[in-house]
């Protein structure tokens, strides 16, 4: 196989290449580089680094129009207008809209955009994750139980209401609740000191399942006729809440897991290959799991009590940009931030402009346009995509 | 400086699992540059034995020394650093590379990051080329044959530039072919390698050494020609064989008859 073909396509001989195989490295250089520099290594290839812009000029693009469009029409340029004097200062661009639009763009729509970024970029990239320590591209951040257990939380404050935390009572709740399901699924799914993906899997289903009976219970028994609808629209997600008191926490989040996430994006690669093939390349499987299922988890608990349960977006997002970029966390991390991001900021503007001057919930969208972009894309090519053996 | 070939010792190397002995007391020792078969029926324990090298099972009793050092009191990326393991674990749920697939064998030599240097660069080149893989780098492992998968799984396992490689029965699934050009190539490699192999014959001519295991304990060892009796092949293989000789190479060549054992 080897010589002939060797022969064929490269100048070097056998020996040579066999030498090369055995040389040792090279005096190891400066062995810590910056983030941006591991990923320019790994995806150096035009292609991604077009790919990339063409995302960051989509989410330019897809956040001015959230800025444009609502109950009232602000004009593109205005709106531009408005971001720059906000950036820049009044030395670059003098203020001559109405003070009206100023407040609506800055007050009201920009946090809803950043929020909305800050949920789709974090569930794109806790997606991704999740399908590569599950090993399986049909998980998504739902999978493991702690979106049901945000809504069990939510759900009894909004029955109870107790807890008395203000204006960010329903949050804290969601978060917690979450949490308590984090444990209670880690718990369950490491049972004799091991965590394998199918465990994993059937923890988070099994927890779901007890966790949607236990809400359906509470709404049920409630004496609250409205409470059914209040939850039903609170666990199909939105933005509505997105006040700039809100962003720190989901903005603070999306930094520490996604800047994890690429410091250990050669390790996430090993979990793609099996768990046998993983430890035999040197990864201490076990931990890197659970450590990285601990950090998936916080992030989708701190996602869902920002906006609710979201569906689709962290499941479809790394597919297609699995597909765009390839499988290498290195360099498919950063793209699916921004995709994710891209994504939820155009469901967002649907969701609360097709029927206006009513909402929405974003779920609903992210759903309705997202799952038959998604068929549309399984059916035009079955190799790529989640296909051919 | 160059990778030099490593040795491997097991030292009263025990595994049990659910009360059953998988693997009962094993001393083997192989020096460098050596290239063992490891051989005997289905369940004798052959991948339950390499598993405790490339640290998947601790043994129970007994150590794993990996050119002198304990196995299972380094870390985890020691070991990937120093021994090569060739899988049948095959990555088909993500649209990996072939290209992708062999590079993850520089892991274990990465700090967290590390940007890929030239030489992991070479590297890749160069065991792509070994490999013939040059051509199909692009291509999605999943959509691969047989044999070009275990061809990138090898690459895999060169990159990581081990000086000991173990592979589990790597002739699986291969036409005759293909067996002999692995198998070929290995030798070629001049690097100490374990392989669990099913073909005795396979084995007897590319081996140096073959061991014997038989419900988990080995039960000989030494030359193709002192291992590979007609006794040996009736009590563990359950077979009756005649022993000829290859007529090119000389060495054994196992010829099972047709009528049942009659012990």
């Amino acid at each position: 196989m080897h010589a002939p073909v060797a022969k064929q396509n490269q100048p070097e001989s056998h020996e040579a290449l066999l030498t090369v195989l055995r040389s040792a490295p090279p005096v190891r250089g400066t062995a810590l580089r910056s983030v941006a520099a591991q990923c320019a290594a790994s995806g150096g290839s035009p292609g991604y680094a077009l790919v990339i812009l063409l995302m960051v000029g989509l989410l330019l693009g897809v956040a001015i129009a959230g800025l444009m469009f609502g109950s009232v029409h602000i004009p593109g340029e205005t709106a531009v207008a408005i971001l720059a004097n906000l950036v820049a200062g009044d030395g670059l661009v003098e203020p001559g809209w109405r003070a009206v639009y100023e407040t609506i763009v800055v007050q009201t729509r920009m946090p809803r955009v950043v929020l909305a970024a800050l949920v789709g970029a974090s569930l794109g990239v806790t997606g991704m994750t999740i399908q590569s320590i599950v090993r399986n591209s049909l998980a998504g951040p739902g999978i493991l139980g702690i979106s049901s257990g945000a809504a069990t939380g939510a759900v009894v404050v909004m029955r109870w209401g107790f807890l008395g935390l203000g204006v960010f009572t329903l949050h804290i709740s969601a978060f917690l609740g979450g949490l308590i399901t984090l444990f209670a699924v880690f718990w369950v799914a490491r049972t004799g000191g091991f965590m394998t993906p199918t465990r994993l899997v059937l923890a988070g289903v099994a927890m779901s399942a007890i966790l949607s009976a236990l809400t359906s219970l509470i709404v049920l028994t409630s004496p609250d006729p409205q409470l059914a609808s209040r939850v039903l629209f609170w666990t199909l997600g939105g933005f509505g809440t997105a006040q700039w008191k809100l962003i720190p926490i989901p903005l603070a989040a999306l930094a520490i897991g996604l800047g994890v996430m690429l410091v250990q994006a050669r390790r996430l690669n090993l979990l793609m290959a099996g768990d046998e093939s993983a430890v035999a390349l040197g990864l201490n499987v076990q931990r890197f799991r659970q450590s990285m299922f601990v950090l998936a988890a916080a992030l989708t608990g701190i996602t869902v009590a920002v906006a609710g349960v979201i569906g689709f977006v962290g499941l479809i997002m790394p597919h297609i940009v699995r597909f765009l970029v390839g499988a290498d966390h290195r360099r498919a991390l950063p793209a699916v931030a921004l995709l994710g991001a891209s994504f939820t900021i155009g469901a967002d503007l649907v969701a609360r402009t097709v029927i206006a001057p009513l909402e929405l919930p974003v779920g609903i969208v992210t759903a309705l346009v997202g799952g038959p972009f998604f068929i549309w894309l399984l059916r035009r090519d079955a190799r790529g995509l989640g296909g051919a053996r | 400086m160059s990778i030099r070939p490593g040795t491997l010792d097991l030292c009263s190397v025990t595994l049990l699992a659910g009360g059953k002995a998988l693997v009962d007391n094993v001393t083997m020792s192989i020096s460098e540059g050596e290239m063992v078969g490891l051989i005997g029926p289905n369940g004798a324990g052959k991948s339950s034995l390499l598993r405790t090298i490339y640290r998947i099972n601790r043994p129970t009793s007994g150590t794993v020394l990996v050119n002198g050092e304990d196995a299972w009191r380094q870390p985890t990326e020691w070991v990937a650093r120093n021994v090569g393991a060739v899988l049948q674990d095959m990555p088909a749920e993500f649209p990996l590379t072939v290209r992708d697939v062999v590079a993850m064998g520089r892991s274990a030599h990465k700090k967290l990051l590390e940007p890929d240097t030239s030489h992991d660069h070479a590297l890749l080149v160069a065991a792509l080329a070994l490999l013939g893989l040059t051509p199909l780098q692009d291509r999605a492992f999943r959509t691969l044959s047989g044999g070009e998968r275990q061809r990138a799984l090898l690459a895999r396992a060169l990159v990581q530039q081990p000086r000991l490689l173990v592979l589990d029965e790597p002739t699986n699934h291969l036409d005759i072919h293909h067996q002999l050009q692995l198998l070929r190539f290995m030798r070629g490699l001049q690097t100490t390698v374990v392989a669990a192999l099913h073909d005795l014959n396979l084995a007897a001519m590319f081996c140096d050494r073959l061991f014997v295991l038989d419900r988990g304990r080995l039960v000989a060892a030494g030359t193709p020609e002192t291992v590979l009796t007609p006794d040996l092949l009736r009590n563990v293989y359950r077979i009756e064989a005649t022993i000829a000789r290859h007529p090119e190479t000389g060495t054994v060549w196992v010829m099972p008859s047709v009528a049942p054992p009659t012990r």
